[in-house]
């Protein structure tokens, strides 16, 4: 019965998420506010609903329901109970009904933190979230329905897929869906404006917070797929620009420069319509995000062509969406007023280039993630846009935007004296040049890129350092006085350098794994050494190992320093599940200080050696490093009082203190 | 009762429609002086700026300056703004349609995508219902379970991959038979019996990997003929047929009539067009021993019979295991044999001790099964 | 310079910079994709050595060369054409003979295939996608 009733809810989802969409907008419409008042306890309610459909669904996972299709399909009752429930999300129907819980969670969090808004906007962005929330549900009762029942059930499930059993997917999908599904409150506000047709006060001060927690989870979600492909695949790359990567970084990119640009309309009131455009674009690009990972048509546009239901139906939702909120954008932009002017050098300014360009980096990502698609899809030929391509374009683009980076938060608002910057950055650009030399001369003299991209991160990272020092008056006043500032100043301002300076590391980490990595492939056998960057690996032995559902051949590494000193050991084996009979590689990941030495295992050669492939890969933990502090960044700047409650204080609580005064 | 829980589920989302218009709603604050709350921050944010410094004097002037010129735009237009008004009739109007959309489209919805009729089977709970029910998957996800804890039980191994060949599971009868003979040591039989499991994988096709299996157990016993016959199939399958031909019946005159792998040669020759096999009476065919999909009832109880064969044998060496004598009573009643079920009640009870509470627990746990020691 | 001077200034810059990012686009397109063959297409649409392609089918049975150190050489087939493909490295976990598979690289002078990527993805039948349509199209495989 729970199971029917996790269905029943969601169906009965549906038809409150068709009256959140139509009575409060009507209400703002004809101006009615108890009309308008629906939408609040219709966005709770849903929220209930679908959370109790989501577990009704888990349930039926734990305990192993049959007679559940999609149970059946996806699980196996002698799986470990965790991967039962994460089990849930690993397919595509459960994983739907993620996306859509998320996206009735944000409706909640918004109905529960808006009620400082001014009333009509509050009913139309639940409104619009409403809508969303319809046209999703709706694909998963048509298409993709988790709750699709099988009678008489089978005792046993089908799945015990190993790769799924890894604790790191588990977790991926919902920072990533948290993410994508985060900025559709972006673009509900985006569209509440336009259909009123005035931009509040307040409308970029309450953009700001949904966009940055939301842009947090999808810098989490990526920073963790991008981990898990590094240490599971055995290969030890961590990005690989493959469509479904690209589908996760376009609305990332897109969100940064939404980030950016509502600080400019917040502060300034410039940039209105442009940034109610990009929170179009952004939540547009989460859309097509979720059309190309979950109709198949990465894999093939044939695969698409030939079992086209789900695939049509997203991709009708992504036209309606899509299309609606351009069209809506074309005819009611006119009536939102353009807002303050400034300098081309200040704050706005840099903010100006700061989404120039990183919205061309996001066409050409677009471009080269859906060109295959489109020739495939007129020529029938079949091409592969790969890692060339992305480094060619992106590469150079978003080179010149780290380079300014430093500069933006120094400038002054409206007009800015880039000279005077320029004097107070000059310590953090002596600082990366000084690296970039000593990269050059001590490393590798053969790679200008790798001194470069290093000093090019040193120099994010002091930049953002001289803004709290410049902004803390370090150095002018009295070191006491200056802390005192220094613990003063606003959070958003810790969140703004954390964030610039996770960058910079992230910057070092990629660029000096890409140029400085070195690389040993050796077929060895136990006994053999092999020498990589100033540490030696003696092969010790091989022997088999049998874990709870696999068998796997253990290689052990004895790791020392060319000087003699130990270093302990380095497991790395070559994996096969039983049940499934698939083989995988487990890779010996040793950390040094910030780098890592890789050791993965290949086949066995005629001799009885067995391939070994050790990467040095310098400076690697930056990479993740750097986007953990990217994301304390935005949560610090998240706390930030003006952000946390997303309006000002109540007005009495603010006369008092007038008085008082 | 499902349907009692679904109407009160629809009554409390109609419930949360109807608030708002239930709860007379004071007046609604309106956007614009929230835009001057939100100036008047800025004006207070730009104060604290100034005082610590954060900002010129002058640049404080003018950015003071302009929140006033925005501040003072906001209030003109507050002026011109008209006052709302509600319309009664309408706001009933829309309150009863979306009060009546709300279960008339869940309710009509839900007829169509949902099953009511079927309750919820947790798998514990059919089993532990229906014992008899218990089918072959469940009988081998728990030796399966048995063996991931001990993965050096031969027997156990050596029970699973008939069954697995007879079930199609080809990838998991490899499993088993490259396990076997990493216990028990290469045997020509295990061989042959590892190259087919490879056939069936490849649905039919003698591969490459097949073939090498096959010629390592010629290599271990000359005659064994299951491999022979794969070799050939190999051979017929490259269009040599002549060749395979050449070895069938090469078969045919050095294996015993009764043996089942004298019907197949036969049977093969027949199909590779051999005249002179064809008038001989057919046996099996190799498809039948190649891919077993469906099984049927008889062979399902003859697999079932073997592995709990196999369980009392093991429970003969191991008798201390409490869980094996509920699972072999338990198989003895599912498959009909009451009397085996008491035989196994009473060894068990006499290996743990009449009196020890193992015994007691073995004993209720029979009783509940309808087993009891007269 | 006037205001307008500068307005002038910054648009120039931006349709300068968003005019250089579509060279690039543009150029790298024509540039820096590679073309997905199977063995057969390579009569029809000849290419070149060091022209970069991405070539799949099946890897041949028995066609795994192992030599003492890490180079492999194999070939792939789609059941008309064979192209012999040298590797060095380690191959992925699910290369197998008769699987399907995906190489990227280019030929040398010998019309030998030097890969540096090899890719053999991961579906319910060991099929790389691209693989398994061209295939099909060939009527070498079928799905049952």
């Amino acid at each position: 019965m729970s199971i029917e009733l996790g269905h029943f809810a969601l169906v009965l989802s549906f038809a409150l998420a068709l009256v959140q969409m139509t009575v409060p907008i009507v209400g703002a419409k004809l101006r009615n506010d108890t009309l308008m008042r629906v939408g609040e306890p219709a966005a709770l309610t849903n929220f209930m609903l679908v959370a109790l459909s989501f577990t009704a669904l888990t349930f039926a996972y734990v305990q192993s329901d049959f007679s559940v299709l999609n149970v059946w399909e996806n699980s196996h009752s002698a799986k470990p109970l965790l991967y039962k429930i994460t089990g849930t999300w690993g397919n595509h129907e459960g994983s739907m009904l993620l996306w859509v819980l998320i996206l009735v969670f944000f409706g909640a969090l918004v109905a529960v933190f808006g009620r400082n808004l001014p009333l009509s906007l509050r009913a139309n962005v639940l409104g619009v979230q409403g809508a969303i929330s319809c046209a999703f549900i709706i694909f998963i009762l048509a298409t993709s329905n988790p709750f699709a029942r099988l009678d008489p059930a089978p005792m046993e499930g089908r799945d015990l897929n190993p790769i799924l059993q890894d604790i790191g997917l588990a977790v991926h999908p919902p920072l990533l869906y948290l993410g994508y599904v985060g900025f559709s409150v972006a673009f509900s506000f985006a569209i509440a404006a336009l259909i009123e047709g005035r931009l509040d006060a307040a409308w970029a001060r309450w953009v700001r917070p949904w966009t940055l927690a939301a842009w947090i989870f999808l810098t989490g979600g990526i920073a963790m797929g991008s981990y898990w492909a590094y240490y599971e695949l055995g290969w030890g790359g961590f990005w690989f620009w493959d469509p479904v990567e690209n589908a996760s970084l376009l609305p990332w990119l897109g969100g940064t420069a939404l980030l950016h640009s509502a600080l400019v309309m917040e502060k300034r009131s410039a940039l209105k319509i442009w940034t109610v455009l990009l929170a179009i674009l952004t939540f547009s690009l989460s859309l097509l995000g979720t059309f190309l990972v979950r109709s198949g048509v990465l894999t093939s546009v044939h695969a698409f062509a030939t079992d086209p239901t789900r695939g049509v139906f997203i991709l009708g939702i992504l036209v309606l969406f899509i299309g609606g909120s351009l069209a809506l954008f074309a005819w009611r932009a006119g009536t939102l007023t353009a807002g303050g002017l400034f300098q081309p050098i200040s704050r706005e300014g840099a903010l100006v280039l700061n989404n120039l360009i990183l919205t061309t980096a996001t066409a050409t990502v677009l471009i080269g993630t859906l060109y295959p698609l489109l020739i495939e899809a007129v020529t029938g030929d079949k091409i592969s846009v790969g890692a060339p391509f992305f480094n060619l374009t992106f590469g150079p683009l978003i080179l010149p935007l780290l380079v300014v980076v430093p500069f933006g938060p120094l400038l002054a608002w409206k007009r800015g004296d880039l000279w005077a910057v320029s004097q107070r950055l000059f310590l953090a650009f002596g600082g990366g040049l000084a690296v970039a030399l000593l990269v050059f001369i001590l490393v590798d003299r053969t790679s200008v890129l790798a001194a470069l991209g290093t000093g090019l991160g040193v120099w994010l990272v002091l930049g953002a350092l001289t803004d709290l020092v410049i902004k803390s008056g370090l150095g002018k006043v009295a070191p006491a006085v200056a802390f005192g500032r220094f613990k003063g100043l606003p959070r958003s301002v810790f969140g703004t350098a954390l964030a610039h300076a996770g960058i910079g590391l992230t910057t070092i980490g990629i660029i000096s794994v890409t140029t400085l990595e070195t690389e040993r492939i050796t077929a060895m056998q136990p006994g053999e050494t092999v020498e990589i960057h100033g540490y030696n690996l003696r092969f010790e032995s091989l022997r088999p190992f049998t874990g709870p559902n696999y068998t796997e051949d253990q290689a052990r590494f004895v790791l020392t320093r060319v000087t003699g000193k130990a270093m302990g050991e380095v497991m790395s084996a070559k994996r096969f599940y039983t049940a499934r009979q698939m083989p995988t590689t487990e890779a010996g990941i040793r950390t040094i200080g910030l780098s890592q030495l890789y050791v993965s295992l290949g086949d066995q050669t005629p001799n009885g050696k067995i391939v070994v492939r050790i990467w040095w890969k310098p400076m690697v933990t930056l990479i993740w490093l750097g986007s953990l502090i990217m994301m304390i960044g935005g949560t610090v700047s998240l706390l930030d009082r003006r952000l946390r409650v997303g309006a000002p204080m109540p007005r009495g609580k603010a006369a008092a203190q007038g008085a008082r005064a | 009762m499902f349907w009692i829980l679904a109407a009160i589920l629809t009554f409390v989302a109609a419930v949360a429609v109807l608030r708002p218009f239930a709860v007379r709603g004071g007046g609604g604050e309106d956007a614009i002086a929230h835009d001057i709350e939100v100036y008047r921050d800025q004006l207070d944010e730009v104060e604290r700026d100034a005082e610590r410094g954060l900002i010129g004097r002058q640049e404080a002037e003018q950015a003071r300056a302009e929140i006033g010129r925005r501040i003072l735009k906001v209030s003109q237009i507050a002026e011109e703004q008209a006052e709302r008004q509600t319309n009664q009739r309408l706001t009933r109007l829309t309150a009863a349609i979306a009060v009546l959309a709300v279960p008339l489209v869940s309710w009509g919805l839900y007829t169509i995508t949902g099953s009511p009729g079927i309750p919820a089977q947790p798998l514990h709970a059919r089993i532990a219902e229906q014992p008899a029910d218990a089918p072959i998957d469940e009988l081998v996800s728990r030796a399966e379970a048995h063996l991931a804890e001990s993965p050096d039980d031969v027997r156990g191994w050596q029970v699973l991959a008939p069954v697995y060949m007879r079930l199609g599971r080809f990838g998991d009868a490899r499993t088993a038979l490259r396990n076997i003979m990493r216990l028990s040591g290469e045997t020509a039989e295990m061989k042959a019996a590892l190259g087919e499991a490879i056939v069936g994988g490849a649905r039919g096709m003698v591969t490459a990997e097949a073939e090498d299996v096959f010629l390592e157990a010629l290599k271990l016993e000359p005659g064994e003929p299951k491999a022979r016959f794969f070799l050939a199939l190999a051979r017929a399958q490259e269009g040599a047929t002549a060749d395979a031909q050449a070895i069938w019946r090469e078969m045919l005159g050095d294996l015993p009539e009764d043996s089942p792998w004298h019907a197949a040669a036969r049977q093969a020759l027949v199909r590779s067009g051999d005249a002179a096999a064809s008038s001989e009476r057919l046996g099996p065919s190799e498809e039948d021993m190649a891919a077993a999909s469906d099984l049927s009832q008889a062979d399902r109880q003859e697999m079932i019979e073997g592995m709990v064969a196999g369980l009392d044998e093991k429970l003969r060496e191991n008798p201390q295991d409490l869980d094996g004598w509920r699972r072999l009573i338990r198989s003895y009643i599912v498959l009909q044999r009451p009397d085996a079920a008491n035989a196994a009640l009473k060894r068990g009870m006499a290996a743990f001790g009449r009196d020890a509470p193992e015994s007691l627990e073995l004993q209720g746990f029979a009783e509940s099964l309808g087993v009891a020691i007269e | 310079m006037t205001r307008k001077q500068k307005r002038l200034a910054v648009i120039a810059g931006a349709i300068g910079f968003l005019g250089a990012a579509t060279g690039l686009t543009l150029y790298a397109l024509g540039e820096q994709t590679s073309y997905f063959y199977v063995p057969g297409d390579l009569a029809e649409r000849p290419v070149g050595v060091g022209e970069r392609i991405r070539l799949g089918g099946l890897v041949e049975r028995g066609s795994i060369q192992r030599s003492d150190d890490t180079h492999v050489r194999f070939a792939v087939t789609d059941g008309i054409e064979t192209v012999a493909v040298r590797y060095n490295g380690i191959l992925p976990d699910l290369f197998r003979e008769e699987q399907g598979v995906v190489t990227e690289g280019a030929f040398d002078q010998n019309r030998i295939f030097v890969a540096d990527t090899v890719l053999a993805k991961h579906d319910e039948n060991y099929m790389p996608r691209e693989v398994a349509d061209s295939l099909k199209e060939k009527g070498v495989w079928q799905e049952d």
